[in-house]
Formats: structure tokens, C-alpha cells, sequence
């Protein structure tokens, strides 16, 4: 803990349990009441940002707010404190919010604030930059049904909610559920049915455990990381061409795949090429640098872009890694986070070795462009069996001087040409080799034509301390400090990563903001689950296959979904997100090809779509071949026209960080799943299915394809529905069964995880 | 995602917007916050009911549309002062020598208000009296690409809602069968500069919000056709199975998002009648073809104008139209030829149709391009402009826009705008005022601050060019 980030610490007051007063209310709870509506309604005049200060009072600082001077606020004195006296006048001039600034309080907030003030008004530290800290189990009244400490917590939490855990999900639904959230695709029907036989707990460890070590679970993670990251496979300006850069998303996959501890996992994306005798795979992870948008247009001035690229990294580091809004401290201090405008370009700074000008000199309006540096490589199979090669060849060739017989030459000339064969699957891919660092200044107003600001150089938001080695900061230091849990920001980031993790396998985070932990995000209602999951993954050396685990093991997360959850300790029903919508049609159908990695693809896509793109004018010719029913994560991801069906699916167009996808309903989803030729093909695929699989008659059918799709029979009222669409109560007709098929595929429940 | 603390179920409901039942219930399903008030950022007395936004992609010159400089003329040929550029943002031309170029049209007075408008917009000309020329929008975006963004969602940074979305979110949609905010694009003049369909997106609202671009070649919606062998029977009886058996189950799942979906799937079936009906304006009288020039089915920015009548006669919200073209880097005249050729005839049929059906009055037009031109020559094939973001010109129509009024002058070359400066955001702050939305007060909370589609310095509603 380096020594300004320890002070900051032991500032901390210590919070106390309300024990006594058992008739009163809870005393106000300072960061999860108070500081919200301070930060919203107070902070924009009286807070952070030093040019907007109005009366040199900051109320986001306990020593200016409680400032006897000023008496804005005095403790336990209600009636004596300016704050009170300023929200409650009828005074138009002189209460507070101003009225132009649009704010104003309510009256619950007036009262939560003064019962603050009586209560003595305490401060604590904004939570999101305490770091989590060991709490002990709360104590729960159901105690019977905790089968973990993840479930005390969650329990501990329901009750306090005054509700009840909701029941255990059936099989049918639990194991549908862990294998979307596992590994984005629907459960054979065949383990289905073994389980709801069997659904004992070493049933489901084993269930689980299979899972995590399936290869589909690297692809369900990667997808929600490529969000994150902005993974794309074109530059996104202007000209929106494609760059090279489907290895780094196979490595992505690898990494999850692999459990690479997320500390290491951060290094070799920021800084890999800074590592030791980096390997290929470091190099090609380092293609994280390069993930933002660029521009190929001509005319643009290099310094607005250089300016332009080194504000969109620092948006995207801050909002991956600290779960901060960075980006508005790019033309001012931020108005209510402490992050100051030196903050912003000293973090900038990390970046400047980053060659960012070759590709506004050379680059060209070709397909892919040229983004040097770019490396040729092979996937991480290939390499292995290029390994195995290489030594079989020059154990031949050994063999071969020694006692050379013309069996041996044949076998070394196929080795060869297998060899060979094999590197000309290499695909190039853009990675991060540093060069010398441009100079960084401060932006006055984030104005690139404004020279006059101070030079910065590469260093961490001033209040969480300072890394000064001496010598200029690297990426590498950086992705250190982000990760180390003790000389650096590791506990805090360890929350961002296990609140993601919740996020994904509960549908909301145990603190909603998922990206913004800063003074406007909400803070988590139940910090202490939050922060021991924190520490559990630290625990675990960064490994998140073991949080999952446990995780996905408890009874919170096996509990049934409820309508109106409320709780982020509750599961709740969601739409599958946009990838797992194909992969889902495809593996019902039989179509979907598993393969894992290799260059993106393309699937059907309206004639036309690319029609405004320009430089050059773009053609698509979908993949006519098996990669057509690949899964939705490997779609060729085109920035300025995502493809109509992930688009119409909220699957992001990956400009900016996306931590939380929204979930729609609308027409052109719809359309999506009735029309669309890969649904269609889908549905026709599945009927040929349904009528080579499903037995005798239309009840068996019914009854089959239903399994296929949702793991369970129809009812009478779904079979007559259903027979309504045929044009004979028993028919082979493949055009009955398709309209069938395409019922079924696009029933709510066929696109649910629930 | 919660708008601001505001009932807008409650209000939209009980107000006196017309909004068909079906449509709200979809619109607003997702939104299920408790009653209260009518939204603060509605203003009293809204001119405005729909916006029919005509951009000209590329960035028109100002300085051979509606910004008459005799400086420009006398100085043609002649170094630029120095005084006027430098430390300007400048981008084709970097490192070149710069010289005036002056106007490569004449202008005249037309319509009783006596506005310049150049002999490349006849039909223009023509309609002098029904718009609001504004000649000293300024932007901050060099490049086609973010100053599309910038004008679209009133900053560079992506993923902020477009205008259309914006407006459908505070105003909600009138129309029950198609989207509140349809885009449609044409082409014709120099090298069509790429648009992308972030320009038309959500943003953080939510994504029923992002524009739907309607073809004219295919399916005029994406999938909006049934499959082949498909008949619309057979896909009404399939849309009904599908409805009843989620209505069914859900008796089961109890998924509160059910209500929307099935709403999705009708209005989604509605759609695939609508949208090809609105499309083929094969029935629309000869004489109404023949005043925008339109053929049916041909794509051009003609038909276009029409279709943006027949969706406001429909209740579409937000009409986007972009006329690719309009990057006259060289060719200048050429290509103003070409684009004006394509483009001044429907505009004008557009404003009269509108007007003829009582329509201008609620329709809010605006016409105008991402940036203008430099008043320095560039000569990528014949003379031309490279871009210019200091000053431009844009007009107004409809919606309680005053008719036959210029607002804001450039200085004597055409370069800065230096009275009565209109800032982007100052045009929409003055677009959502004719709507009836306060723009200061017209807020989305996002990643914890208050986003405005005006964004966070001042901005100004231009009262001079109201009624």
C-alpha cells in the first residue's frame, strides 16, 4: 500500500452498528443516502471541479462542508447548520438547488438530510475506493438454507429485505440457465433428461465442472470481454474499413479458456510486449491497445486524432479496469469524482509510446487497411502443432545425416509440406510495439489546438497515490498498479471484475453501475457480499473460473427467477443476449458448427446494407460454406453497420466500453426471428429434424421438438395451438413443419434464460 | 433505463397528444415508474409536432447556397489573410498554400424578405418566403464522420443518442405501425462520403428509440418481407400462434418484459403491411409525382421527399433524410449542378405539398449539411472547397419558423461567423423548443450525469426566426 492511498485509509471513520437504540430508525448511512443526492443535486457548484466552485465550499469533502467558519454544516445542530437553513427557505434567491440549475430536492431528501445533520453528520469514504475488506457472516433467521457462505450473505440480505429466498429452480430450468450462462448455448436434451432423473448436487458439481471446462466457456466469456474492450473488426470511422485483429479475440477465448489469472490477463493485453521474451500469444493480446477506433480519412490533422485516440483509451482503461468514468476529466476536472484533468492525460501519458500516426501515413483504403505494427501468426493449435513439427523435422534431419534413407527424405518432405501448408493459414493482426513517448500536455477544455498546457507525464490519479520510480511510467506499470492488491488499485478492481461476474450470472450487478463506481453510481445495497466475493477472487489468484464455480454452486444462484426481483441477490428472467439468439436457433436446428477461433464471419445479410460505405465501396459475399453456422461471437463486426439481426438484439456496435447490454423487445427483433434467412434455413433445417427424428405422428413430433427447443412437452393448449398451423392433423409436409419450427423458435421462452 | 424522475406513462396518457393505445402500451410496457406529473421539460404551446430533418451529406457551400460575399469576388485569386486563419482547424488543405476563391455562382434577392440565394437553387428561390436562412452556424467537427456525429447527437464521442431518438423519447411516437424515427438515404455528386448508422442510433436510450433506415431497393425495412412461399396469411396465423402460446406460458414464466414482446410481434406483423404500403407511391396522383420528380421505386432523394411526407401524414416523429454527394472538394460547379439538380426541385415540392395539406404549420424543416466550405480554393479536379466548420448556412421551415428572415452574417470573406453566431447546439435547443421541450430541462441520467442533447454549455433558443 504505497503511503498517500494508506492515509487516505486510515482517515476512514469507523463505522458503527447501530446496536442500542433498537425503536429508532438505522442511523442515515452516509455513502448509500447521503453522498448520492450531495453528488447529484450539490457537487456540479459545490464539489470536485474547481472552475464551477461556487462560495469556496465543497461538500464532497468532510473538512470544507463541517468548516466552522463557514458553518455549512454543524453537527447535531440542525437549525445552526447553512445547508439545512439554505434547502428549507421559501426564499427563491437564496435556496438551494438554485432553481436555473434544473435540481431540487424532495422532501424525502430534505429529510433524509437532516436527520444526517442530527445524527451527527458523518462522512465516510467514497465506498468504491475503500478497498473491499473481510465481513463476517451476517446472521440469518431461515438457517436451514444456506449451503454456502455466497448464500448467508444473499440471505442475509433477502431478509433484511424483509422478503424470503424464492424457491429452488427446477432441473429443467437450472440447467438450461447454467449452460447459457456458462458457455452461451442451450443444453443437449439428452443431459437435460439425466438430470432431471438425477438432479443431486454432485450431479450438478459435475454438471458445473463440465462446463468450466467445456471450450465454449472461453467463447461466453470472451463475448462479454470483446464488449467491454470494444473488440471490432473494422476501424469504426469514416471509411469503417476492416483491420486485422481476429487473433487477439481468439486469445481472449484462450485466456478465459485457460483460467489466465485476470492480473496477468491485464498485463499481456496493456503491456505484453514489455514482458520478458514475450511469446506470440503476449504480443497478440497487446492488440488491446489497438482495439479503438481510427480514422482513414483524408484530411484529418494528426494531432486532432492523436488527441481523439489517447481520450477514447483512457475512457476505455478507466471504465474496464476501475469502473470509472474517466472521460470527463478530459476538458475539466471531473464535477464529482476526484479525478482532475492532469488525471486524465497523465493516464493518457501510459499511452504515448503507442505508435498512433503509421496508419494516418500509410494508411490505405484497402481491405483489410495496413495498421502497422501487425504481426503474421497462427492460432494457438496451429502454433502447438507447428511446434510438433519443427522437431519431428529436425529430428529426421538428424536421423537423416546420420543414416540417410530415401523413406526418411519422403516423410521429412510431407512433414515439410504439411509445415508449410500450415503457415499459410497465418493471419495478421495489429500489436503494440512501443515506440518513443510523444510529449503529452494538459488539453485546456480538451482543445487539441491549444498547445499551452503543461506537459504531463505517465502517471496514476494523484488521490490514489503516486507510483514516482524515478524513471518514466510504463504500460507495464500501469496494468501492475491496476492488478496489485496491495502496492496498487488490485482490491478495487478486483470489485469491478466480481461485480461483472454477478452481473452476468444473476442479470444485474450487486452494484448496479457496472461501470460507474464513481459519486453518481449507486451504491451496492449489500457491500459485504460485494466485497468478499472481491477478496475471494484475490484469494483464488485471480482466477475467475473458481468465483464462477462457486458462485453458480450456491443456492442463490439455483433459486427459481422471480417477475419482479427487485434484489440483485434474486435471478431474474432475460432475453438471451444477441450472439446466444443465433447460436440457440442454430443448435436447435442442428445446424450450428462448434468450432472454436479463426478469422470472423459471414453470415446472410440483407443485399445492400453496406451501400454507404465508401472507401472503398464494400461487397459482401456471405460464407457460403459451413462457417455460415458458426456461432454469433465470430460475425464479422462491422462498426458502422453491425449486422441487422445482432444489432436488432442490442449487441453494441463496440465504439465505446460496454459493460451492461440493454435487453429490448421490438418489432425489428421480431422480424428478425420471423424473416431473416438464417432463421428461416434454421427453421426449415429443424423441421427436416423434427420429421426425421420426431416419431410417428404429430403428438410425437410436437413433443420433440419442444424438447429440442425447451427442454420440456407441450401442453395440450401449446399442442392444439400448434397442430393449428399444420394443414392436416397428420402430415409430412416439410412447408407445415417448417411454419411449426418457426413457431417454436420464436416462442419468448425458446429466447429466454430464465 | 429510468428517465428523469418523471411519470411520462401518466402524462403521455392523460395529455393531449394523440397517441394510439397499441403504441403506447408498447412504447412505454417497459417503463413502469409510479404516477405523477407531466414531464417538467414540455413547454406550454409546442409549434412543432414532427421534424423532417433534410441533411445534405458532405457539407454543401455555404458560399454557393445562401451566403453572398462581393469580398470574396474582388479578392478571388489572392493569398488569404493570414489574420483570419491562423491556428484554425484546417483539413484537406494542411500544409497548402491558400488562396480565395471567390463565389462559382451568382446571387440575387428573392421574395419579398429580399434573401440572397444562388442561381444553383432556383426552386429554392422560389419558396424564399417560407424559410429562415441562418448563415452563422459554427460546429466543431472537421470530418464528415464525427461532425455528422456532432450534429446528430451534439458531441464527437459515440454512443449519445441521435436527435430522433431523443425527440421520440421526450415526445413519445403517433403512429402505431411504424417506428417513430425513419432515416432513408440517397446518392448523386461527388465521391458519397460514408454514413454510418450510429447517426441514427439510441445512444443509452433505450434501443427501440435508434432510427429504422427504410430502403428503396429490397426489403424497404430488413425482413420486413415474409420467406419465400410465405403468405401473409400463413405468417398472420404463425404472428397469432406465437402471441397466444408467449401469452400462454407466461402464466408460468411471469416475465413482465412478455406484454412488450407480444406488442413487438403485432405491431412487427402491422409493419409488414404498413411499411410497403407507405413505400409504393405508384398511387399517389401524377401531378404530385411529377412536383417532386419522383419515380416510384427509383431510391432518388425526390421519392424520398415524398415518403418523408407520406410518414408525417402518418405520424412519424422524426424524418431523417441524407442526400449523399455534397463533398465538393474540386468540381465544385459540376457537382452543385448534380446535387442541386437532384435535390431543389423535391425540397421545394416538399415544403409546398406539406404546406398545401396544412401540414408546414406543425412540421419543423431544417435543411443543411454536416459543416460549409472554405472560402480558399481547392482544386481536387477543377475548382472547389475543402471543409469548413466556422461558419455555414442552414434554413429553416414550418413549425413556427418565420418565413422570409436570414439570421447571422460571416465576416466579409465568409470564413467566421461573427453575428448573431447559431452554435449546433444552439440549433437544437431551438428545434426542441419548437417541439415544446425545454432543452435545459430535457435530461437523461447517464453513467451519473445529465445528459441534454444540447449538451453542457449554454445553449440558445434562436428567438429571432420564431413566430
Amino acid at each position: 500500500m504505497n503511503k498517500k492511498y494508506g492515509l487516505l485509509l486510515s482517515l476512514l471513520p469507523l463505522v458503527t452498528a447501530a446496536a442500542s437504540a433498537e425503536t429508532l430508525p438505522p442511523p442515515v448511512d452516509f455513502n448509500r443516502e447521503i453522498r448520492p443526492i450531495l453528488s447529484d443535486k450539490c457537487f456540479s457548484c459545490h464539489g470536485p471541479d474547481k472552475k464551477k466552485r461556487k462560495g469556496r465550499l465543497r461538500l464532497d469533502l468532510e473538512e470544507s462542508a463541517r468548516d466552522p467558519k463557514k458553518s455549512a454544516i454543524v453537527p447535531g445542530k440542525l437549525k445552526e447548520s447553512e445547508l439545512y437553513l439554505r434547502i428549507t427557505t421559501d426564499d427563491t434567491d437564496e435556496r438551494m438547488p438554485p432553481e436555473e440549475s434544473g435540481k431540487s430536492l424532495t422532501t424525502e431528501e430534505i429529510e433524509l438530510l437532516s436527520r444526517w445533520i442530527t445524527e451527527g453528520a458523518r462522512w465516510s469514504e467514497h465506498w468504491a475506493y475503500v478497498p473491499p475488506r473481510k465481513h463476517k457472516l451476517p446472521a440469518v433467521k431461515k438457517t436451514a438454507w444456506p449451503t454456502s457462505w455466497i448464500d448467508r450473505f444473499a440471505l442475509g440480505h433477502i431478509e433484511k429485505s424483509g422478503r424470503e429466498p424464492a424457491p429452488d429452480a427446477d432441473p429443467v430450468t437450472l440447467v438450461r440457465r447454467v449452460y447459457f450462462d456458462l458457455t452461451g448455448l442451450p443444453p443437449e436434451p439428452g443431459v437435460v433428461d439425466a438430470f432431471r432423473t438425477d438432479p443431486a448436487p454432485k450431479a450438478y458439481e459435475a454438471l458445473v465442472d463440465g462446463l468450466l471446462a467445456s471450450e465454449h466457456y472461453g467463447e461466453r466469456m470472451a463475448a462479454y470481454w470483446l464488449d467491454l474492450v470494444r473488440f471490432a473488426d473494422t476501424v469504426g470511422y469514416h471509411g469503417d474499413q476492416d483491420h486485422s485483429i481476429s487473433p487477439y479475440r481468439d486469445w481472449v477465448i484462450d485466456s478465459f479458456n485457460d483460467d489466465l489469472p485476470f492480473d496477468q490477463f491485464t498485463r499481456e493485453q496493456l503491456a505484453g510486449d514489455l514482458l520478458p521474451e514475450a511469446t506470440t500469444g503476449q504480443l497478440i493480446a497487446t492488440g488491446y491497445n489497438r482495439l479503438l477506433q481510427t480514422s482513414h480519412e483524408g484530411g484529418v490533422q494528426a494531432k486532432e486524432y492523436i488527441a481523439m485516440y489517447a481520450a477514447d483509451r483512457v475512457r476505455n482503461v478507466s471504465e474496464v479496469w476501475m469502473g470509472a468514468t474517466m472521460g470527463c476529466a478530459q476538458c475539466h476536472d471531473h464535477k464529482y469524482d476526484p479525478y482532475t484533468a492532469k488525471d486524465f492525460y497523465a493516464m493518457a501519458a501510459f499511452f504515448a509510446d503507442v505508435d498512433d500516426t503509421a496508419h494516418l501515413k500509410n494508411g490505405t483504403n484497402s481491405l483489410p487497411t495496413r495498421r502497422e505494427p501487425e504481426i503474421s501468426v497462427l492460432s494457438r493449435k496451429q502454433r502447438g502443432r507447428l511446434a510438433v513439427l519443427d522437431k519431428n523435422i529436425a529430428d529426421k534431419q538428424a536421423l537423416q545425416a546420420k543414416t540417410p534413407a530415401p523413406e526418411l527424405a519422403a516423410e521429412i518432405k510431407t512433414l515439410k509440406a504439411e509445415r508449410s501448408s500450415l503457415q499459410k493459414t497465418a493471419r495478421k493482426t495489429m500489436i503494440t510495439r512501443a515506440t518513443r513517448p510523444r510529449v503529452t500536455r494538459i488539453l485546456p477544455r480538451g482543445d487539441w489546438l491549444d498547445d499551452s498546457g503543461p506537459v504531463v507525464k505517465p502517471g496514476i490519479p494523484e488521490f490514489m497515490g503516486d507510483l514516482a520510480a524515478g524513471k518514466r511510467l510504463t504500460r507495464l506499470d500501469l496494468a501492475n498498479w491496476l492488478t496489485d492488491p496491495e502496492e496498487g488499485i488490485g482490491k478495487l478492481n478486483a470489485r469491478v471484475i466480481a461485480n461483472r461476474v454477478w452481473y452476468l450470472l444473476f442479470g444485474r450487478g450487486l452494484a448496479p453501475g457496472l461501470s460507474d463506481f464513481g459519486g453518481q453510481g449507486v451504491a451496492p445495497a449489500h457491500p459485504e457480499l460485494l466485497d468478499n466475493l472481491s477478496l475471494r477472487l484475490l484469494e483464488k489468484s485471480w482466477k475467475l473460473k473458481a468465483l464462477v464455480r462457486e458462485i453458480v454452486l450456491s443456492r442463490a444462484y439455483r433459486q427459481a427467477s422471480l417477475p419482479k426481483a427487485g434484489l440483485a441477490t434474486f435471478q431474474a428472467v432475460q432475453r438471451l443476449p444477441a450472439e446466444s439468439i443465433r447460436d440457440n436457433a442454430l443448435a436447435i436446428s442442428g445446424l450450428l458448427v462448434r468450432e472454436i477461433g479463426g478469422p470472423s464471419i459471414k453470415p446472410y445479410q440483407p443485399a445492400g446494407y453496406y451501400r454507404h460505405l465508401n472507401f472503398p465501396a464494400r461487397k459482401y459475399t456471405p460464407h457460403n460454406d459451413k462457417r455460415q453456422w458458426r456461432r454469433g461471437l465470430y460475425v464479422h463486426w462491422q462498426r458502422q453497420f453491425l449486422h441487422p439481426m445482432l444489432k436488432a438484439f442490442d449487441a453494441p456496435r463496440r465504439e465505446e466500453c460496454t459493460a451492461r447490454r440493454s435487453r429490448s423487445n421490438t418489432p425489428l427483433a421480431a422480424l428478425v426471428l420471423l424473416n431473416d434467412p438464417t432463421f428461416v434455413q434454421a427453421a426449415q433445417a429443424f423441421a427436416r429434424r423434427i420429421l426425421a427424428e420426431g416419431g410417428p405422428s404429430t403428438n410425437s413430433r410436437l413433443d420433440f421438438a419442444f424438447r429440442q427447443a425447451v427442454c420440456r412437452k407441450p401442453d395440450d393448449f401449446e399442442r392444439k395451438t400448434l397442430r393449428q398451423l399444420l394443414t392436416a392433423p397428420e402430415t409430412r409436409d416439410e412447408q407445415d413443419w417448417t411454419t411449426v419450427a418457426r413457431g417454436i423458435l420464436n416462442l419468448a421462452e425458446t429466447n429466454l434464460r430464465r | 433505463m429510468s428517465p428523469t424522475p418523471i411519470n411520462r406513462r401518466a402524462f403521455l396518457a392523460g395529455s393531449g397528444l394523440s397517441l394510439g393505445s397499441a403504441a403506447l402500451n408498447h412504447l412505454l410496457a417497459a417503463e413502469d415508474s409510479p404516477p405523477g406529473k407531466r414531464p417538467a421539460y414540455l413547454l406550454p404551446g409546442a409549434k412543432a409536432k414532427r421534424v423532417i430533418f433534410l441533411c445534405m451529406a458532405g457539407g454543401p457551400s455555404h458560399l454557393e447556397t445562401f451566403d453572398y460575399k462581393p469580398k470574396l469576388d474582388e479578392m478571388n485569386g489572392k493569398p488569404m489573410p493570414e489574420s483570419i486563419t491562423r491556428g484554425q482547424p484546417i483539413a484537406q488543405l494542411q500544409g497548402q498554400k491558400l488562396k480565395v476563391q471567390g463565389h462559382l455562382t451568382k446571387f440575387r434577392k428573392h421574395g419579398e424578405g429580399g434573401q440572397y440565394i444562388s442561381d444553383f437553387m432556383p426552386w429554392c428561390a422560389k419558396m424564399a418566403d417560407d424559410i429562415a436562412i441562418i448563415r452563422s452556424l459554427v460546429t466543431e467537427q472537421i470530418n464528415h464522420d464525427p461532425a455528422h456525429t456532432f450534429i446528430n447527437t451534439g458531441t464527437a464521442i459515440n454512443g449519445r443518442p441521435s436527435m430522433g431518438a431523443w425527440v421520440n423519447y421526450g415526445l413519445g411516437s403517433e403512429s402505431k405501425d411504424l417506428p417513430g424515427f425513419v432515416v432513408m438515404t440517397s446518392v448523386g455528386g461527388r465521391n458519397p462520403q460514408p454514413i454510418a448508422s450510429r447517426q441514427w442510433g439510441a445512444g443509452f436510450l433505450p434501443s427501440r428509440l435508434q432510427g429504422v433506415e427504410f430502403n428503396s431497393a429490397g426489403d424497404p425495412v430488413h425482413y420486413v418481407g415474409n420467406p419465400a412461399g410465405i403468405t401473409r396469411d400463413t405468417q398472420g396465423r404463425l404472428v397469432n400462434a406465437i402471441t397466444a402460446l408467449d401469452r400462454h406460458r407466461n402464466k408460468v414464466i411471469n416475465d413482465p418484459e412478455t406484454a412488450t414482446r407480444i406488442a413487438a410481434y403485432e405491431m412487427a406483423f402491422r409493419m409488414q403491411a404498413s411499411v410497403p404500403e407507405l413505400m409504393d407511391v405508384s398511387k399517389e396522383p401524377k401531378h404530385i409525382l411529377e412536383m417532386y420528380g419522383a419515380k416510384p421505386g427509383d431510391g432518388s432523394y425526390a421519392s424520398n421527399c415524398l415518403l418523408a411526407r407520406r410518414l408525417a401524414e402518418r405520424g412519424v416523429r422524426f424524418i431523417h433524410l441524407y442526400h449523399r454527394g455534397w463533398d465538393h472538394h474540386g468540381g465544385l460547379v459540376k457537382y452543385m449542378n448534380t446535387c442541386c439538380g437532384l435535390t431543389d426541385k423535391p425540397t421545394w415540392a416538399l415544403i409546398q405539398d406539406l404546406k398545401q395539406r396544412d401540414m408546414l404549420d406543425d412540421t419543423l424543416v431544417i435543411w443543411g449539411g454536416e459543416f460549409g466550405r472554405t472560402p480558399m480554393f481547392q482544386g481536387k479536379g477543377g475548382a472547389g472547397r475543402d471543409h469548413h466548420v466556422k461558419g455555414f448556412s442552414m434554413w429553416m421551415a414550418g413549425g413556427g419558423i418565420k418565413g422570409g428572415v436570414g439570421y447571422g452574417e460571416t465576416d466579409e470573406l465568409g470564413y467566421h461567423a461573427e453575428k448573431n453566431i447559431v452554435h449546433v447546439r444552439d440549433l437544437h435547443a431551438t428545434m426542441l423548443h419548437q417541439l415544446g421541450i425545454d432543452h435545459e430541462r430535457f435530461s437523461v441520467k447517464h453513467q451519473g450525469l445529465d445528459m441534454r442533447l444540447s449538451g453542457v454549455e449554454k445553449a440558445r433558443v434562436v428567438k429571432d426566426i420564431l413566430i
